[in-house]
């Protein structure tokens, strides 16, 4: 049967599942952003912010065998990320330096790195500058966009609709609602380009 | 200077099924393409990395955020991921391997059998069984058990209990103490 999962990070979460930690990497890329701004709506601190939401993607990959598919990924993933913030704050006011200490990396023979040590880069001017600057851009390239690409973009986005849904509302097959998404994002990232590739200029 | 057709219409092909699979409707094997092309080529990131600050740009623009952060965090993560046990869960069941059963292709049996085991247990684990079924076999080759004590010398005793163990099918209580690599 080729329905649509209904839990889009499914062969994601099941790639992880059989060893290839690589593919968690994946949904790291696609929820950390997300996970960190939940995070940053209970604790101040911004500096911890980031390390709570790396404390929460260690602690999914542990679970992650035991994940059952009961709720989809990003809901388990969030439940985490609420119990990995509440503890730290209910541990920060018993305990502030110790806590501290923990969630910036329990690794002490590993000098090389310190998670959150460092200032985080949404702090800056610039750095805010340069969100504001993606968040122009995108928007820009949504409206210069065809009103097909547009619309089917758009639905899968921002109303969450399957590509089955899409093809529906659109009245169209479902592999030109997966090529015109495709299509959306490649013109969109195109205009982003200059803007993400990094001073190395080689992302990731 | 371009690059060659054939390598950018192989990119673009990638970056299709990167698409299709952010939104859950990649076939297996295509999935099983994505996978290599995250692992493998850095424009494949890029364009998951793309493809994912679009979405959240879309959603909601706060979540708009330089990827030297994104690509900062992950590597902060990387470093902390590699001391972790690579995560197997146990085999799922026979209704849910509709998906799984063609990405597990090229890790082959081995990967199922070892799933219920975590890594360096199993690994040690395999060692112990090879070394019991030595001295098992052993005597019975050699006609002596003496040369057997000798060479395996103080690990004799753990293994014979290990391979004792395995056929009681207790295996992993009995390994995770005794199993410090013997020599390195």
């Amino acid at each position: 049967m080729t329905m649509l999962n209904p839990d889009p990070d499914a062969a994601l979460v099941e790639r992880v599942k059989q060893g290839d930690v690589r593919a968690f990497e994946m949904l790291v890329v696609k929820y950390q952003r997300r996970i960190e701004r939940l995070i940053g709506r209970m604790v101040r601190d911004v500096d911890l912010v980031s390390d709570i939401a790396q404390e929460t993607f260690i602690r999914a990959y542990r679970a992650l065998p035991q994940f059952r598919a009961e709720s989809a990924f990003y809901t388990w993933l969030y439940r985490i990320a609420v119990n990995t913030a509440k503890k730290a704050l209910v541990d920060m006011k018993r305990d502030p330096v110790t806590t501290l200490t923990a969630l910036q990396g329990s690794d002490d023979d590993d000098e090389t790195y310190r998670p959150g040590m460092e200032p985080t880069d949404g702090e800056t001017p610039e750095a805010l500058l340069a969100s504001k600057e993606i968040a122009a851009t995108v928007n820009a390239a949504i409206a210069a966009l065809s009103e097909d690409l547009r619309q089917a973009i758009t639905l899968r986005e921002i109303e969450g609709l399957s590509y089955e849904e899409i093809s529906d509302v659109m009245n169209c097959p479902i592999g030109t609602v997966r090529s015109r998404i495709f299509r959306a994002r490649e013109a969109i990232a195109e205009r982003l380009r200059p803007l993400l590739d990094t001073r190395e200029g080689n992302r990731w | 200077m371009s690059q060659p057709d054939s390598d950018r219409s192989s990119s673009e092909s990638s970056r299709r099924i990167l698409s299709a699979l952010a939104d859950g409707d990649a076939t297996d094997g295509e999935a099983v393409r994505a996978f290599q092309s995250w692992r493998d080529d850095p424009d494949a990131r890029a364009a998951w990395h793309s493809y994912q600050l679009i979405g959240d740009v879309l959603r909601s623009e706060d979540l708009a955020c330089e990827p030297a952060a994104d690509e900062a965090f992950l590597v902060a993560l990387r470093a902390r991921l590699a001391g972790e046990p690579v995560v197997l869960a146990p085999q799922p069941r026979a209704e849910e391997t509709a998906v799984a059963a063609p990405a597990v292709a090229n890790a082959g049996a081995a990967a199922r059998s070892r799933a219920r085991w975590q890594g360096p247990v199993a690994m040690a684990a395999g060692f112990l069984v090879v070394i019991g079924g030595l001295n098992i076999v052993r005597p019975f080759g050699h006609g002596s058990d003496t040369p057997v004590a000798s060479t395996a010398g103080a690990a004799s005793v753990p293994l014979m209990a290990s391979a004792t163990a395995v056929n009681n099918g207790a295996v992993v209580a009995d390994f995770t103490r005794p199993i410090s690599p013997p020599s390195s």
